[in-house]
C-alpha cells in the first residue's frame, strides 16, 4: 500500500501549490506515474479521497496519467518502449540503457477556484 | 484556473534522503538498505554478517518492524549497536523515519550501517533513504516469477542476494530462469546465492561489503 503514503504526498503538493496562489478550492488534480511504479489506479484514487477529506482538495478530481516504460540505448542510441520489463535493446542488444520515461512520479498541474 | 506544480510526489522524501546522506558521508559510513519479503532471511543475513564482519569492519543497524522489537532482540547478543524502528502500520521505511533513528546511534563508531527495510517487495523500493546502495533478497522458497512481479525492487536494486540456496532441490524454483528474468529487468545487477543457514556465499557477500566500502573512502580496514 504505498499508495497511501503517495496519495498524502500528492495532497499535500497539491495544497501547497493552491495556497501560494491564494486559491479557495482545488478542483483536479494531474498526476503522471510511470508504469514501472506500480502504482494501482483504483487504490491511489481511493487513497487521494481519503487524504483530501477536510482539506480545500476534498472532492477533488485526481486524474492519473500512466506513461509507458521508454528506454534509450546509450550504445546505439535506440529509443524503444521496454517491453516486459525487458532492458535489452532490440536493434544492437546493448545493456546500458537509459530510462526516458515509466519511473516518473509527478504531480504536473492542478486547477482551483 | 490553472495552476503548473512539476513537482515530484516524493520530493520532500528524497530531500531528506540526499541530507542523511551527507550525515553518512561526514561519518565515512557506507549505508545499505536491506529489502525482501517478510520471511526472507533479511535478520538472519545480519547475524551471519555481524559474526563475519567482527574485528573487520563495525557494523550498526536501523532494524524497521511493523509492530514488534523481535528482530532487534535478535541482533543484540551481537554486541551491535541497533536501532528499531517500528513502523506502526507503514510497510516501508521512509527518509524522514530513517532521520529520526540517527540521533539514537553513534555513527562515527560505525563503518557500515545496514538499514533493514520492512519485509515488502512494492513499497520499500519507492522511498530513498540516503543509502549508497538498495540490495534485495529474494528467497528460493518464494517462487521464481518475482522479478517481472516487482520489477522496480531488482531495477533499483544494486546486489541481489538469492538466499536458502541449501533448500533449492526441494523447491520448483528455478534457479537460472530468475537470474535470467533479474538481469533482464537490471542488466547490470549483481547476484550472489547464499545460505544463511548453511553458510553458503557469505564470505562472497562481505566481499562485496568491503569492496563497497573501500571503494568509497579509498581506504584500508582498520584490522
Amino acid at each position: 500500500m504505498h499508495e497511501m503514503a503517495i496519495a498524502r504526498n500528492i495532497v499535500n503538493i497539491a495544497i501547497t501549490a493552491a495556497e501560494k496562489e491564494g486559491a479557495k478550492k482545488i478542483t483536479r488534480v494531474n498526476v503522471v506515474a510511470g508504469e514501472l511504479r506500480g502504482i494501482i489506479p483504483a487504490q491511489l484514487i481511493f487513497s487521494f479521497g481519503l487524504m483530501a477529506e477536510n482539506t480545500i482538495a476534498s472532492g477533488a478530481y485526481l486524474d492519473l496519467e500512466i506513461t509507458p516504460l521508454i528506454g534509450k540505448c546509450k550504445q546505439c542510441g535506440e529509443v524503444f518502449v521496454v517491453k516486459d520489463y525487458c532492458y535489452v535493446c532490440p536493434k544492437c542488444r546493448g545493456e546500458d540503457i537509459q530510462t526516458v520515461s515509466g519511473i516518473e512520479l509527478r504531480v504536473k498541474d492542478i486547477e482551483v477556484e | 484556473m490553472k495552476i503548473n506544480v512539476m513537482t515530484d510526489v516524493l520530493e520532500a522524501n528524497d530531500r531528506i534522503a540526499a541530507a542523511n546522506s551527507e550525515v553518512f558521508k561526514k561519518h565515512r559510513n557506507l549505508v545499505l538498505n536491506l529489502m525482501s519479503s517478510p520471511g526472507a532471511g533479511k535478520t538472519t543475513l545480519l547475524e551471519k554478517t555481524a559474526e563475519a564482519l567482527k574485528g573487520k569492519l563495525r557494523l550498526g543497524v536501523i532494524a524497521g518492524d511493523i509492530e514488534t522489537t523481535r528482530d532487534a532482540e535478535r541482533l543484540q547478543k551481537y554486541r551491535l549497536p541497533v536501532v528499531q524502528l517500528t513502523t506502526g502500520s507503514a510497510c516501508h521505511l521512509d527518509a524522514n523515519m530513517v532521520a529520526s533513528a540517527l540521533p539514537h546511534i553513534d555513527l562515527s563508531k560505525l563503518d557500515i550501517l545496514i538499514i533493514e527495510n520492512v519485509g515488502n517487495l512494492v513499497c520499500p523500493a519507492e522511498f530513498k533513504l540516503g543509502e549508497d546502495f538498495k540490495i534485495m533478497m529474494l528467497s528460493v522458497t518464494e517462487g521464481d516469477e518475482k522479478p517481472l512481479k516487482y520489477p522496480l525492487m531488482f531495477r533499483e536494486s544494486a546486489l541481489l542476494l538469492i538466499n536458502k540456496i541449501d533448500l533449492l532441490k526441494y523447491t520448483n524454483f528455478n534457479l537460472e530462469e530468475v537470474k535470467a528474468n533479474a538481469r533482464k529487468v537490471h542488466p547490470a545487477l549483481e547476484i550472489i546465492d547464499i545460505s544463511c543457514t548453511a553458510g553458503r556465499g557469505i564470505s562472497e557477500w562481505i566481499e562485496w561489503i568491503s569492496q563497497r566500502y573501500h571503494k568509497k573512502f579509498g581506504i584500508k580496514t582498520r584490522a
